[in-house]
Protein backbone atom coordinates (compact mmCIF):
# COMPACT_ATOMS: atom_id res chain seq x y z
CA UNK A 1 0.00 0.00 0.00
CA UNK A 2 1.53 3.43 -0.35
CA UNK A 3 -0.24 4.91 2.48
CA UNK A 4 -1.25 3.70 6.00
CA UNK A 5 -4.34 1.54 5.36
CA UNK A 6 -7.01 0.55 8.16
CA UNK A 7 -5.89 -2.53 10.03
CA UNK A 8 -8.91 -4.68 8.61
CA UNK A 9 -7.32 -4.23 5.02
CA UNK A 10 -3.68 -5.64 5.90
CA UNK A 11 -5.10 -8.83 8.00
CA UNK A 12 -2.20 -11.10 7.23
CA UNK A 13 -4.78 -14.23 6.84
CA UNK A 14 -6.23 -13.11 4.03
CA UNK A 15 -4.68 -12.88 0.75
CA UNK A 16 -6.65 -10.79 -1.29
CA UNK A 17 -10.24 -9.50 -2.45
CA UNK A 18 -11.15 -12.28 -4.13
CA UNK A 19 -10.13 -14.84 -1.32
CA UNK A 20 -11.76 -12.74 1.06
CA UNK A 21 -14.83 -12.99 -1.26
CA UNK A 22 -14.84 -16.46 -1.82
CA UNK A 23 -14.27 -17.25 1.89
CA UNK A 24 -16.94 -15.56 3.16
CA UNK A 25 -18.99 -16.85 1.04
CA UNK A 26 -18.36 -20.55 1.82
CA UNK A 27 -18.50 -19.74 5.66
CA UNK A 28 -22.23 -18.47 4.98
CA UNK A 29 -22.75 -21.30 3.15
CA UNK A 30 -21.37 -23.81 5.41
CA UNK A 31 -23.66 -21.77 8.60
CA UNK A 32 -26.76 -22.12 6.36
CA UNK A 33 -26.93 -25.89 5.55
CA UNK A 34 -23.82 -27.11 7.43
CA UNK A 35 -24.65 -29.21 10.88
CA UNK A 36 -21.89 -27.55 12.72
CA UNK A 37 -20.82 -27.83 16.79
CA UNK A 38 -21.60 -24.56 18.43
CA UNK A 39 -17.81 -23.75 18.89
CA UNK A 40 -17.08 -24.60 15.18
CA UNK A 41 -20.19 -22.06 14.12
CA UNK A 42 -19.28 -19.34 16.48
CA UNK A 43 -15.23 -19.62 15.40
CA UNK A 44 -16.57 -19.18 11.24
CA UNK A 45 -18.92 -16.81 11.99
CA UNK A 46 -16.18 -14.38 13.48
CA UNK A 47 -13.90 -15.66 10.82
CA UNK A 48 -16.92 -14.15 8.50
CA UNK A 49 -17.04 -10.66 10.31
CA UNK A 50 -13.16 -10.35 9.79
CA UNK A 51 -13.69 -11.19 6.09
CA UNK A 52 -16.53 -9.04 5.81
CA UNK A 53 -15.12 -5.85 7.54
CA UNK A 54 -11.84 -6.65 5.49
CA UNK A 55 -14.33 -6.10 2.18
CA UNK A 56 -15.35 -3.01 2.95
CA UNK A 57 -11.98 -1.46 3.82
CA UNK A 58 -10.44 -2.68 0.41
CA UNK A 59 -13.47 -1.14 -0.92
CA UNK A 60 -12.55 2.23 0.61
CA UNK A 61 -8.95 1.85 0.58
CA UNK A 62 -7.66 3.61 -2.46
CA UNK A 63 -7.81 7.45 -2.94
CA UNK A 64 -8.56 7.99 -6.30
CA UNK A 65 -5.05 8.52 -8.14
CA UNK A 66 -4.18 8.78 -11.86
CA UNK A 67 -0.14 8.45 -12.46
CA UNK A 68 2.17 8.90 -15.57
CA UNK A 69 4.69 6.51 -15.63
CA UNK A 70 7.58 7.39 -17.67
CA UNK A 71 10.14 5.53 -19.68
CA UNK A 72 13.03 5.48 -16.57
CA UNK A 73 10.05 4.21 -14.60
CA UNK A 74 9.46 7.39 -12.31
CA UNK A 75 5.77 7.88 -11.79
CA UNK A 76 4.11 11.37 -11.25
CA UNK A 77 -0.01 12.69 -10.57
CA UNK A 78 -1.31 12.85 -14.35
CA UNK A 79 -2.33 16.60 -15.35
CA UNK A 80 -5.83 17.57 -14.36
CA UNK A 81 -6.84 18.36 -18.03
CA UNK A 82 -5.95 14.68 -19.09
CA UNK A 83 -8.13 13.06 -15.75
CA UNK A 84 -11.32 15.20 -16.43
CA UNK A 85 -11.33 15.94 -12.50
CA UNK A 86 -11.56 19.43 -13.22
CA UNK A 87 -15.13 21.19 -12.97
CA UNK A 88 -17.29 20.24 -15.48
CA UNK A 89 -17.80 22.99 -17.90
CA UNK B 1 39.29 -7.48 -63.64
CA UNK B 2 36.86 -9.26 -61.35
CA UNK B 3 37.52 -13.12 -59.88
CA UNK B 4 35.33 -15.06 -58.85
CA UNK B 5 34.30 -13.94 -55.19
CA UNK B 6 33.78 -10.72 -56.25
CA UNK B 7 30.57 -9.14 -55.36
CA UNK B 8 28.30 -8.56 -57.46
CA UNK B 9 27.36 -5.31 -59.10
CA UNK B 10 31.16 -3.83 -58.19
CA UNK B 11 32.20 -1.38 -60.82
CA UNK B 12 34.82 -2.51 -63.26
CA UNK B 13 36.93 -0.48 -65.17
CA UNK B 14 34.90 0.80 -68.03
CA UNK B 15 35.39 -0.66 -71.21
CA UNK B 16 37.23 1.37 -73.92
CA UNK B 17 35.26 2.50 -76.88
CA UNK B 18 37.13 1.75 -79.90
CA UNK B 19 35.84 2.38 -83.95
CA UNK B 20 34.41 -1.12 -85.09
CA UNK B 21 36.53 -1.34 -88.32
CA UNK B 22 38.77 -3.92 -87.20
CA UNK B 23 37.94 -7.28 -85.59
CA UNK B 24 37.22 -6.39 -81.78
CA UNK B 25 37.84 -8.79 -79.50
CA UNK B 26 36.32 -8.42 -76.33
CA UNK B 27 37.65 -10.58 -72.87
CA UNK B 28 34.26 -12.45 -71.23
CA UNK B 29 34.18 -9.79 -68.54
CA UNK B 30 35.01 -6.91 -71.17
CA UNK B 31 31.89 -8.00 -73.06
CA UNK B 32 29.71 -9.23 -69.76
CA UNK B 33 29.93 -5.27 -68.38
CA UNK B 34 28.81 -4.30 -71.89
CA UNK B 35 25.59 -6.46 -71.26
CA UNK B 36 25.63 -5.26 -67.94
CA UNK B 37 25.37 -1.48 -68.79
CA UNK B 38 23.09 -1.62 -71.54
CA UNK B 39 20.70 -3.91 -69.39
CA UNK B 40 21.00 -1.64 -66.12
CA UNK B 41 20.14 1.19 -68.17
CA UNK B 42 17.50 0.15 -70.13
CA UNK B 43 15.61 -1.36 -67.17
CA UNK B 44 16.68 0.76 -64.10
CA UNK B 45 13.11 0.64 -63.08
CA UNK B 46 10.63 -2.13 -63.95
CA UNK B 47 7.68 -3.66 -62.45
CA UNK B 48 7.14 -7.50 -63.28
CA UNK B 49 4.87 -9.97 -61.75
CA UNK B 50 5.19 -13.91 -61.13
CA UNK B 51 5.06 -16.58 -58.67
CA UNK B 52 7.75 -17.00 -55.68
CA UNK B 53 9.58 -19.89 -55.81
CA UNK B 54 13.26 -20.85 -54.50
CA UNK B 55 12.74 -18.57 -51.69
CA UNK B 56 15.98 -18.12 -49.91
CA UNK B 57 16.95 -16.40 -47.00
CA UNK B 58 20.94 -15.90 -46.61
CA UNK B 59 22.78 -15.67 -43.37
CA UNK B 60 23.92 -12.12 -44.72
CA UNK B 61 20.48 -10.96 -44.71
CA UNK B 62 19.92 -10.82 -48.69
CA UNK B 63 16.85 -13.14 -49.78
CA UNK B 64 17.21 -14.76 -52.85
CA UNK B 65 14.38 -16.15 -55.11
CA UNK B 66 13.36 -17.13 -58.45
CA UNK B 67 9.96 -15.51 -60.76
CA UNK B 68 8.61 -17.50 -62.66
CA UNK B 69 5.01 -17.77 -64.70
CA UNK B 70 4.21 -20.49 -67.14
CA UNK B 71 7.09 -20.30 -69.52
CA UNK B 72 10.05 -18.71 -67.89
CA UNK B 73 12.02 -17.73 -64.91
CA UNK B 74 13.93 -14.86 -63.50
CA UNK B 75 16.45 -14.65 -61.20
CA UNK B 76 15.83 -12.12 -58.21
CA UNK B 77 17.75 -10.59 -55.04
CA UNK B 78 16.51 -8.11 -52.65
CA UNK B 79 19.12 -6.36 -50.32
CA UNK B 80 18.91 -6.70 -46.53
CA UNK B 81 18.41 -2.85 -46.58
CA UNK B 82 14.97 -2.99 -48.43
CA UNK B 83 13.85 -5.98 -46.97
CA UNK B 84 13.58 -4.55 -43.70
CA UNK B 85 10.19 -2.67 -45.23
CA UNK B 86 8.78 -5.59 -45.75
CA UNK B 87 5.91 -6.05 -43.31
CA UNK B 88 5.09 -9.49 -44.68
CA UNK B 89 6.91 -12.59 -45.62
CA UNK B 90 7.76 -13.68 -48.87
CA UNK B 91 7.43 -17.76 -49.17
CA UNK B 92 7.13 -19.84 -51.92
CA UNK B 93 4.74 -19.89 -54.31
CA UNK B 94 3.46 -16.64 -53.43
CA UNK B 95 1.83 -14.53 -56.10
CA UNK B 96 4.09 -10.66 -56.19
CA UNK B 97 4.44 -7.65 -57.80
CA UNK B 98 8.22 -6.86 -57.55
CA UNK B 99 9.92 -3.47 -58.78
CA UNK B 100 13.72 -3.37 -59.06
CA UNK B 101 16.06 -3.32 -61.49
CA UNK B 102 18.00 -5.74 -63.97
CA UNK B 103 21.17 -6.61 -63.37
CA UNK B 104 23.95 -8.84 -64.56
CA UNK B 105 25.90 -11.09 -62.09
CA UNK B 106 29.35 -11.49 -63.74
CA UNK B 107 30.66 -14.87 -61.62
CA UNK B 108 27.82 -16.62 -63.69
CA UNK B 109 27.02 -14.37 -66.91
CA UNK B 110 23.36 -14.54 -65.18
CA UNK B 111 20.70 -11.23 -65.34
CA UNK B 112 18.86 -10.84 -62.27
CA UNK B 113 16.00 -8.69 -60.64
CA UNK B 114 17.76 -6.49 -58.24
CA UNK B 115 14.38 -5.74 -56.35
CA UNK B 116 13.52 -2.94 -53.96
CA UNK B 117 9.86 -3.90 -53.28
CA UNK B 118 8.14 -6.57 -53.17
CA UNK B 119 3.87 -6.42 -53.13
CA UNK B 120 1.35 -9.45 -52.93
CA UNK B 121 -1.06 -9.64 -55.44
CA UNK B 122 -4.80 -9.78 -54.62
CA UNK B 123 -4.27 -9.30 -50.92
CA UNK B 124 -2.84 -5.97 -49.35
CA UNK B 125 0.87 -6.66 -48.11
CA UNK B 126 -0.61 -5.89 -44.44
CA UNK B 127 -3.54 -8.14 -44.78
CA UNK B 128 -0.69 -10.69 -45.45
CA UNK B 129 1.18 -9.82 -42.88
CA UNK B 130 -1.64 -10.28 -40.54
CA UNK B 131 -2.84 -13.70 -41.97
CA UNK B 132 1.08 -14.71 -42.01
CA UNK B 133 2.11 -13.69 -38.24
CA UNK B 134 -2.03 -15.25 -36.92
CA UNK B 135 -1.26 -18.81 -38.34
CA UNK B 136 2.43 -18.42 -36.50
CA UNK B 137 1.42 -17.10 -33.37
CA UNK B 138 -2.04 -19.47 -33.56
CA UNK B 139 -0.02 -22.50 -34.53
CA UNK B 140 2.81 -21.52 -31.10
CA UNK B 141 -0.62 -22.05 -29.13
CA UNK B 142 -0.08 -17.79 -28.08
CA UNK B 143 -4.26 -17.26 -29.02
CA UNK B 144 -5.31 -20.41 -26.83
CA UNK B 145 -8.39 -19.80 -24.86
CA UNK B 146 -6.37 -22.02 -21.93
CA UNK B 147 -4.13 -19.03 -22.02
CA UNK B 148 -6.28 -17.06 -21.15
CA UNK B 149 -6.16 -15.64 -17.39
CA UNK B 150 -9.05 -14.25 -15.06
CA UNK B 151 -9.30 -10.47 -14.57
CA UNK B 152 -8.89 -9.65 -10.81
CA UNK B 153 -12.22 -8.98 -9.36
CA UNK B 154 -11.23 -5.71 -7.47
CA UNK B 155 -7.48 -4.72 -9.38
CA UNK B 156 -5.60 -2.32 -6.36
CA UNK B 157 -4.09 -0.44 -9.68
CA UNK B 158 -5.33 -0.91 -13.33
CA UNK B 159 -2.17 -0.06 -15.96
CA UNK B 160 -2.85 1.60 -19.10
CA UNK B 161 -0.65 1.53 -22.46
CA UNK B 162 -1.57 4.13 -24.60
CA UNK B 163 -1.42 7.53 -26.22
CA UNK B 164 -2.24 10.47 -24.13
CA UNK B 165 -3.16 12.34 -27.10
CA UNK B 166 -6.12 10.22 -28.36
CA UNK B 167 -9.72 9.95 -27.36
CA UNK B 168 -8.90 6.52 -25.66
CA UNK B 169 -7.51 7.20 -22.60
CA UNK B 170 -10.42 10.29 -21.65
CA UNK B 171 -13.26 7.50 -22.62
CA UNK B 172 -11.16 4.73 -20.69
CA UNK B 173 -10.70 7.60 -17.11
CA UNK B 174 -13.87 8.78 -17.60
CA UNK B 175 -15.74 5.51 -17.62
CA UNK B 176 -13.72 4.51 -14.70
CA UNK B 177 -14.82 7.41 -13.12
CA UNK B 178 -18.27 7.17 -13.20
CA UNK B 179 -18.30 3.32 -12.29
CA UNK B 180 -15.36 2.97 -9.22
CA UNK B 181 -14.20 6.29 -8.49
CA UNK B 182 -11.65 6.13 -6.02
CA UNK B 183 -9.89 3.74 -8.26
CA UNK B 184 -5.82 4.36 -8.94
CA UNK B 185 -4.49 4.15 -12.60
CA UNK B 186 -1.40 3.83 -13.76
CA UNK B 187 -0.77 5.48 -17.34
CA UNK B 188 2.44 4.27 -19.55
CA UNK B 189 2.20 7.15 -22.39
CA UNK B 190 3.23 5.71 -25.53
CA UNK B 191 3.05 6.49 -29.40
CA UNK B 192 0.30 4.34 -31.23
CA UNK B 193 0.82 4.76 -34.21
CA UNK B 194 4.35 5.26 -37.22
CA UNK B 195 7.58 3.31 -36.75
CA UNK B 196 8.55 2.76 -33.41
CA UNK B 197 5.18 2.64 -31.75
CA UNK B 198 4.93 -1.00 -31.81
CA UNK B 199 8.13 -1.47 -29.84
CA UNK B 200 7.20 1.40 -27.45
CA UNK B 201 4.14 0.11 -26.46
CA UNK B 202 5.81 -3.83 -25.64
CA UNK B 203 8.17 -1.68 -23.93
CA UNK B 204 5.50 -0.10 -22.10
CA UNK B 205 3.60 -3.64 -21.64
CA UNK B 206 6.80 -4.98 -19.71
CA UNK B 207 7.69 -2.00 -17.45
CA UNK B 208 3.63 -1.07 -16.00
CA UNK B 209 3.37 -4.79 -15.15
CA UNK B 210 6.19 -4.11 -12.63
CA UNK B 211 4.91 -1.31 -11.09
CA UNK B 212 3.69 -3.08 -7.75
CA UNK B 213 0.25 -3.88 -7.46
CA UNK B 214 -0.48 -3.42 -10.77
CA UNK B 215 -2.92 -6.00 -11.00
CA UNK B 216 -4.33 -5.67 -15.04
CA UNK B 217 -2.97 -3.83 -18.27
CA UNK B 218 -5.43 -2.37 -20.51
CA UNK B 219 -3.33 -1.63 -23.81
CA UNK B 220 -5.06 -0.26 -26.77
CA UNK B 221 -6.40 3.50 -28.69
CA UNK B 222 -8.93 4.86 -30.26
CA UNK B 223 -10.24 4.04 -34.38
CA UNK B 224 -8.19 4.23 -37.23
CA UNK B 225 -6.97 2.68 -40.36
CA UNK B 226 -5.28 -0.83 -40.80
CA UNK B 227 -2.28 0.82 -41.26
CA UNK B 228 -3.25 3.17 -38.20
CA UNK B 229 -3.69 0.26 -35.91
CA UNK B 230 -0.44 -1.33 -37.22
CA UNK B 231 1.26 -1.32 -34.17
CA UNK B 232 -1.03 -3.91 -32.89
CA UNK B 233 -0.61 -6.25 -35.11
CA UNK B 234 3.05 -6.57 -34.96
CA UNK B 235 5.02 -9.06 -33.38
CA UNK B 236 6.80 -7.70 -30.42
CA UNK B 237 3.57 -6.23 -29.35
CA UNK B 238 2.05 -9.70 -29.42
CA UNK B 239 5.02 -11.65 -27.87
CA UNK B 240 4.87 -8.23 -24.96
CA UNK B 241 1.24 -9.36 -23.79
CA UNK B 242 1.51 -13.37 -23.89
CA UNK B 243 4.37 -13.23 -21.78
CA UNK B 244 2.69 -9.95 -19.22
CA UNK B 245 2.99 -11.48 -15.50
CA UNK B 246 -0.61 -9.99 -15.06
CA UNK B 247 -3.83 -10.52 -17.27
CA UNK B 248 -3.96 -8.32 -20.17
CA UNK B 249 -7.15 -6.52 -22.19
CA UNK B 250 -6.92 -5.21 -25.39
CA UNK B 251 -8.72 -2.48 -26.78
CA UNK B 252 -8.19 -1.17 -30.02
CA UNK B 253 -9.77 1.21 -32.48
CA UNK B 254 -13.77 0.02 -33.05
CA UNK B 255 -15.58 -2.84 -32.69
CA UNK B 256 -15.27 -4.72 -36.12
CA UNK B 257 -11.13 -4.74 -35.95
CA UNK B 258 -9.41 -7.34 -34.53
CA UNK B 259 -5.65 -7.29 -34.34
CA UNK B 260 -3.72 -9.67 -33.35
CA UNK B 261 -3.03 -7.81 -29.69
CA UNK B 262 -6.88 -8.67 -29.27
CA UNK B 263 -6.09 -12.75 -29.93
CA UNK B 264 -3.11 -12.57 -27.96
CA UNK B 265 -4.74 -10.49 -24.69
CA UNK B 266 -6.27 -12.17 -21.83
CA UNK B 267 -9.67 -10.42 -22.97
CA UNK B 268 -10.21 -8.36 -25.80
CA UNK B 269 -12.74 -5.30 -25.32
CA UNK B 270 -14.64 -3.88 -28.43
CA UNK B 271 -13.55 -0.38 -27.65
CA UNK B 272 -11.56 1.42 -25.12
CA UNK B 273 -14.81 2.38 -22.96
CA UNK B 274 -15.78 -1.19 -22.89
CA UNK B 275 -12.33 -1.91 -21.80
CA UNK B 276 -13.37 0.13 -18.36
CA UNK B 277 -16.23 -1.26 -18.07
CA UNK B 278 -14.52 -4.57 -17.95
CA UNK B 279 -11.94 -4.30 -15.74
CA UNK B 280 -13.57 -3.51 -12.58
CA UNK B 281 -17.39 -3.99 -11.31
CA UNK B 282 -19.45 -0.92 -10.43
CA UNK B 283 -18.45 -0.19 -6.55
CA UNK B 284 -22.06 -0.73 -5.40
CA UNK B 285 -22.10 -4.21 -6.73
CA UNK B 286 -19.34 -5.06 -4.69
CA UNK B 287 -20.90 -3.31 -1.33
CA UNK B 288 -24.30 -4.68 -1.76
CA UNK B 289 -23.09 -8.37 -2.28
CA UNK B 290 -20.53 -7.70 0.51
CA UNK B 291 -23.00 -6.65 2.65
CA UNK B 292 -25.63 -9.61 1.09
CA UNK B 293 -23.15 -12.11 2.27
CA UNK B 294 -23.07 -10.14 5.80
CA UNK B 295 -26.16 -10.45 6.87
CA UNK B 296 -26.40 -13.90 5.94
CA UNK B 297 -23.89 -14.60 7.95
CA UNK B 298 -25.78 -12.92 10.80
CA UNK B 299 -28.89 -14.59 10.46
CA UNK B 300 -27.49 -17.72 9.87
CA UNK B 301 -25.18 -17.68 12.85
CA UNK B 302 -27.99 -16.61 14.77
CA UNK B 303 -30.25 -19.11 13.79
CA UNK B 304 -27.87 -21.58 14.70
CA UNK B 305 -27.62 -20.51 17.99
CA UNK B 306 -30.56 -20.64 18.55
CA UNK B 307 -31.41 -24.34 17.08
CA UNK B 308 -28.49 -25.58 19.40
CA UNK B 309 -30.15 -23.77 22.50
CA UNK B 310 -33.53 -25.17 21.97
CA UNK B 311 -31.36 -28.77 22.09
CA UNK B 312 -29.84 -27.74 25.02
CA UNK B 313 -33.15 -26.87 26.73
CA UNK B 314 -35.16 -30.34 25.51
CA UNK B 315 -32.24 -32.86 26.86
CA UNK B 316 -32.23 -30.48 30.33
CA UNK B 317 -35.62 -30.92 30.67
CA UNK B 318 -35.33 -34.79 30.03
CA UNK B 319 -33.16 -35.56 32.96
CA UNK B 320 -33.44 -35.23 36.58
CA UNK B 321 -33.31 -31.86 38.08
CA UNK B 322 -30.46 -32.17 40.40
CA UNK B 323 -27.14 -30.32 38.78
CA UNK B 324 -28.74 -29.22 35.65
CA UNK B 325 -30.23 -26.15 36.53
CA UNK B 326 -27.00 -24.39 36.99
CA UNK B 327 -25.42 -26.05 33.56
CA UNK B 328 -28.84 -25.30 32.04
CA UNK B 329 -28.52 -21.50 33.57
CA UNK B 330 -24.95 -21.59 32.24
CA UNK B 331 -26.14 -22.15 28.59
CA UNK B 332 -28.51 -20.10 28.58
CA UNK B 333 -25.97 -16.89 29.76
CA UNK B 334 -23.91 -18.03 26.94
CA UNK B 335 -26.76 -18.00 24.25
CA UNK B 336 -27.67 -14.74 25.75
CA UNK B 337 -24.47 -13.19 25.36
CA UNK B 338 -24.18 -14.75 22.14
CA UNK B 339 -27.50 -13.62 21.30
CA UNK B 340 -26.77 -10.21 22.33
CA UNK B 341 -23.68 -10.50 20.37
CA UNK B 342 -25.24 -10.97 16.96
CA UNK B 343 -27.95 -8.75 17.54
CA UNK B 344 -25.01 -5.94 17.90
CA UNK B 345 -23.39 -7.43 14.76
CA UNK B 346 -26.32 -6.82 13.11
CA UNK B 347 -26.73 -3.27 14.07
CA UNK B 348 -23.41 -3.18 13.77
CA UNK B 349 -24.12 -4.07 9.55
CA UNK B 350 -27.33 -1.39 9.80
CA UNK B 351 -24.80 1.18 11.00
CA UNK B 352 -21.99 0.48 8.39
CA UNK B 353 -24.33 0.71 5.78
CA UNK B 354 -26.42 3.64 6.93
CA UNK B 355 -23.05 5.25 7.14
CA UNK B 356 -22.28 4.31 3.60
CA UNK B 357 -25.24 5.28 2.39
CA UNK B 358 -24.41 8.67 3.77
CA UNK B 359 -21.50 8.90 1.95
CA UNK B 360 -23.35 7.55 -1.49
CA UNK B 361 -25.94 10.43 -0.77
CA UNK B 362 -23.26 13.22 -0.15
CA UNK B 363 -21.85 12.24 -3.23
CA UNK B 364 -24.91 12.20 -5.04
CA UNK B 365 -25.56 15.70 -3.35
CA UNK B 366 -22.16 16.84 -5.02
CA UNK B 367 -23.12 16.09 -8.73
CA UNK B 368 -26.14 17.76 -9.35
CA UNK B 369 -28.04 14.97 -10.66
CA UNK B 370 -31.11 16.06 -10.23
CA UNK B 371 -34.10 13.79 -10.36
CA UNK B 372 -31.61 10.82 -10.14
CA UNK B 373 -30.98 12.35 -6.72
CA UNK B 374 -34.91 11.98 -5.75
CA UNK B 375 -34.72 8.65 -7.19
CA UNK B 376 -32.00 7.15 -5.56
CA UNK B 377 -32.85 9.18 -1.94
CA UNK B 378 -36.85 7.10 -2.41
CA UNK B 379 -34.47 4.24 -2.10
CA UNK B 380 -32.74 4.87 0.23
CA UNK B 381 -35.15 5.45 2.52
CA UNK B 382 -36.81 2.35 1.59
CA UNK B 383 -33.96 0.60 2.20
CA UNK B 384 -32.87 2.23 5.33
CA UNK B 385 -36.86 1.36 6.57
CA UNK B 386 -36.15 -2.28 5.39
CA UNK B 387 -32.64 -2.66 7.12
CA UNK B 388 -34.56 -1.19 10.52
CA UNK B 389 -37.14 -3.41 10.40
CA UNK B 390 -35.12 -6.46 9.76
CA UNK B 391 -33.07 -5.57 12.71
CA UNK B 392 -36.14 -5.09 15.05
CA UNK B 393 -37.54 -8.28 14.07
CA UNK B 394 -34.34 -10.28 14.37
CA UNK B 395 -34.03 -8.60 18.15
CA UNK B 396 -37.43 -9.28 18.63
CA UNK B 397 -36.73 -13.09 17.93
CA UNK B 398 -34.01 -12.86 19.84
CA UNK B 399 -36.12 -12.00 22.77
CA UNK B 400 -38.84 -13.96 22.61
CA UNK B 401 -36.44 -17.02 22.50
CA UNK B 402 -34.63 -16.13 25.65
CA UNK B 403 -38.37 -15.34 27.40
CA UNK B 404 -39.12 -18.83 26.48
CA UNK B 405 -35.91 -20.42 27.81
CA UNK B 406 -36.05 -17.68 30.78
CA UNK B 407 -39.81 -19.61 31.56
CA UNK B 408 -38.39 -23.34 30.96
CA UNK B 409 -35.81 -22.25 33.61
CA UNK B 410 -38.79 -21.46 36.57
CA UNK B 411 -40.43 -25.39 35.64
CA UNK B 412 -37.36 -27.09 35.73
CA UNK B 413 -36.83 -25.84 39.65
CA UNK B 414 -37.22 -28.12 42.26
CA UNK B 415 -41.26 -27.71 42.13
CA UNK B 416 -41.06 -29.47 38.97
CA UNK B 417 -41.25 -32.56 41.42
CA UNK B 418 -45.04 -31.58 41.96
CA UNK B 419 -45.26 -32.66 38.20
CA UNK B 420 -45.02 -36.50 39.81
CA UNK B 421 -48.36 -36.19 41.75
CA UNK B 422 -47.02 -34.67 44.42
CA UNK B 423 -47.96 -31.34 46.49
CA UNK B 424 -46.38 -28.76 49.22
CA UNK B 425 -48.60 -27.69 52.42
CA UNK B 426 -47.84 -24.21 53.06
CA UNK B 427 -48.86 -22.58 56.29
CA UNK B 428 -50.79 -19.43 56.28
CA UNK B 429 -48.46 -17.43 55.74
CA UNK B 430 -46.20 -19.39 53.71
CA UNK B 431 -43.44 -19.15 55.13
CA UNK B 432 -43.16 -22.51 55.83
CA UNK B 433 -43.69 -25.68 54.34
CA UNK B 434 -46.02 -28.33 56.74
CA UNK B 435 -44.10 -31.29 57.60
CA UNK B 436 -45.82 -32.34 60.69
CA UNK B 437 -49.77 -32.63 61.63
CA UNK B 438 -49.20 -31.41 64.91
CA UNK B 439 -48.12 -27.93 63.48
CA UNK B 440 -51.24 -27.60 62.33
CA UNK B 441 -54.67 -27.24 64.28
CA UNK B 442 -58.24 -27.96 62.87
CA UNK B 443 -59.66 -25.15 61.39
CA UNK B 444 -56.06 -23.27 60.09
CA UNK B 445 -55.58 -22.51 57.03
CA UNK B 446 -53.55 -23.93 54.47
CA UNK B 447 -52.30 -23.61 51.32
CA UNK B 448 -51.34 -26.34 48.69
CA UNK B 449 -48.81 -25.65 46.38
CA UNK B 450 -50.19 -28.09 42.94
CA UNK B 451 -48.34 -29.35 39.79
CA UNK B 452 -50.39 -26.65 37.85
CA UNK B 453 -51.86 -23.66 40.27
CA UNK B 454 -52.09 -23.94 44.41
CA UNK B 455 -55.41 -24.26 46.85
CA UNK B 456 -56.14 -22.80 49.84
CA UNK B 457 -57.83 -25.17 52.12
CA UNK B 458 -58.80 -25.64 55.75
CA UNK B 459 -57.94 -27.96 57.73
CA UNK B 460 -61.06 -30.13 58.92
CA UNK B 461 -59.54 -32.86 61.60
CA UNK B 462 -56.47 -34.05 62.35
CA UNK B 463 -55.87 -37.40 61.73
Amino acid sequence: MSKPSPPASTDSTIRDFEAAIAELESIVKKLEDGDLSLEQSLGLYERGVTLSKFCHARLEDAERRIELLSDRGDLRPAPAGLTGDEPER
Amino acid sequence: MSDLFDLPFEDAEPPAEEPVATRRIFTVTELTVRVRDILEERFFEVWVEGELSGVRLWNTGHLYFTLKDSSSVLKGLMFRSALRYLKFKPVDGLRVVARGKISVYEPKGEYQLVCEHLEPQGLGALQLAFDQLKQRLQAEGLFDAAKKRPLPALPRKIGVVTSLDGAAIRDILKVLRRRYRNVHVVIRPTRVQGEGAAAEIAAGLRQIANVPHVDVVIVGRGGGSMEDLWAFNEETVARAISISPVPVISAVGHESDVTIADLVADLRAPTPSAAAELVVARKEEFSSRIDRLHERLVSSALGRVQRLSRRVHELSGRRALAGYTTRLAMTQRRTDELTRAMTDALRGVFTLRARRLQAIDRRLDASDLGRRLARNRTTLVTVDAQLRQTVTALTHRARARLGELAGRLDTLSPLAVLARGYAVCWNDDRTRAIRDAADVRTGDTVHVTLSRGAIAAKVSGIE
